[in-house]
This record gives structure tokens, sequence and C-alpha cells, in this order.
């Protein structure tokens, strides 16, 4: 197969980082964008951007199962690592991590896509 | 083909097709910083030091095993009491320091994804995400949500705390049709 047909094949079954970042970029900024941090909204926070992602990432329209995890932490000088591990198909699953913050918080958010 | 498709295959090519460091996961290469008026925002890839050739494997034709559902689904019980054990086993004692629980992290998801595969479920994909944080007087949210099919795909999640640290584990598990 040359290699015309091999980016044709890549582009349309692997997963795709940058279309991801613009939809996360999006939601995050679009639900916490100018906001302090307040305990009582955290939860709605979540659960806005992680839905927001999903309905956006469906509309893609392509064949992939996602995973979208959201962190808010409130900036107070606490440590957080996180990392992961994942067995999955290299060639047509990926992952995206987003990372953004403002004076009062920082939000972590990371989508995994898994090819079906 | 479009020029415009070319480019982005190309450039995706290219990010796959570079090398990172070996042994450990650590989030580098790309980093595209923006900052608008009072948020800064970072993008990273995670480059897993798999991609080492210059052209991707063709997509794999499978052919039809006509199979509906798993044989045999994946065990959310054990996978639990895998979770626990292994928080418990590694973080009991330890105070939290950046160094070490960078480290911790990294080893604790490997150590987890190693014990699932050891339970051999077919046909199942497997995500592990640890997060270990500070106690300090902040407040903490952390939520996921997934876009798959529930009657087959599942996951499995346990939290830690001592007196200095806390750690989160997720497993989701997603069945390879």
């Amino acid at each position: 197969m040359n290699l015309h047909c091999k980016w044709i094949l890549y582009t349309l079954t692997a997963f795709d980082a940058d279309d991801v970042f613009g939809i996360i970029k999006e939601s995050v900024e679009g639900t916490m964008g100018g906001n302090i941090f307040q305990q009582n909204r955290v939860d709605q926070w979540t659960s806005n951007v992680v839905e927001l992602c999903l309905s956006q990432l469906s509309k893609l329209g392509k064949p992939f199962k996602y995973i979208v995890t959201c962190i808010i932490m409130q900036r107070n000088g606490a440590g957080l690592q996180t990392a992961s591990s994942c067995f999955w198909d290299d060639t047509t699953d990926g992952s995206c991590t987003f990372k953004w913050e403002n004076e009062s918080m920082h939000c972590i958010v990371t989508v995994f896509g898994l090819a079906i | 083909m479009s020029d415009f498709a070319k480019e982005k295959a190309a450039r995706l090519l290219k990010k796959r097709g570079s090398v990172s460091s070996l042994g450990s996961h650590d989030v580098k290469a790309k980093e595209t910083a923006g900052k608008t008026k009072d948020s800064i925002s970072t993008l990273s890839y995670i480059e897993e030091p798999g991609h080492h050739e210059d052209n991707p494997r063709p997509t794999v034709q499978m052919e039809n095993t006509f199979q509906l559902a798993p044989y045999r689904r994946f065990p959310v019980l054990t996978v639990n009491d895998i979770l626990k054990d292994v928080l418990s086993s590694y973080l009991q004692e330890e105070k939290y320091e950046a160094e070490l629980c960078r480290q911790m992290t990294k080893t604790i998801s490997e150590v987890i994804k190693a014990r699932v595969k050891e339970l051999m479920v077919p046909r199942y994909k497997i995500v592990v995400l640890i997060s270990i944080g500070q106690l300090s007087d902040q407040n903490m949210r952390i939520g996921s949500r997934c876009l798959w099919d529930s009657s087959n795909d599942t996951f499995s999640s346990h939290s830690f705390k001592n007196s200095s640290l806390f750690a989160l584990a997720n497993v989701y598990a997603v069945y390879f049709e």
C-alpha cells in the first residue's frame, strides 16, 4: 500500500489529539473562565466540563469509546501527582491531557480514546 | 485528498514517529502555552516509548468472530481488592514528597496494570489512572464520565488516605468488539 493510502487510513482510524485539544479547551474555559474557587459549585463545574467534552466528542462521529477525567483543585500550595498506565492498541488509541489554572484553582482534564 | 488533510496527517505521523525518553512515561514533547486574561492553559501529549516506527502499521482487518458479548465479564470485585492491596502496601507508611510520589505514581500504575493483565480477561483494554496528592487545607473534586457500552464496559475505583497524603486509583476496562 503506498504512503498516501496509509495516511488516509491513519487519520481516519487513529486518535486525533489536535481535535480533542480544541474541544477540551472550549469546555474548560467556557465553564470556569473568570470564576473563583467555590466549594458549593465545584460539583457542578466538574459535571459541566466533562459532559460538554463528551457531547462534543460524540459529535465528532468517530468509532471511539471515550473516557474523560477532570480534576479541580484549590490552589493552596499542596502538591498533586498523576500517572496513567494503559494496555491498548498503540496505533489506534491515544490520550490527551489539558492543564488549566487561574489564581484560585487548577483544573486537569484527561481524555482517553479507545478504538472500537 | 485535500492539502489540508495531507498536512494534518503528516503532522500526526511526525508526532507519533518521535521517540521519547526510555523507561518512563514522562509528559514531554509538545507544550503549547496560551495566556488569556487571567488564566494559563497548557497542553501536553503523553509520548509513549512504543512509537518507534517511521511508518505506522496499517490498520489490521480483523476477521468476524460473530461474538456479540464477552464470554467472560470483567471481574470488578477482584480488581477492587487488587487496588486496595497495592495502594495500602505501597503507601501505608509514606509521607508526601514531590520526587518520591512522582516515582510512586508511575510505579503503582505499572504494578496495577501488570496485576490486572494477569487476570487474563480476553478482549478487554485497560486504562489505569493514579493520583497522589498532599493533604493540606485544600478542597478538591475529581470526576470522570465515559462514553461507552455500559453492558460490557466497566470501571473500578479505590481511594486511600493516611496522615500526610491521599491516593486515588481508577481502572477502566473497555471491551474491544
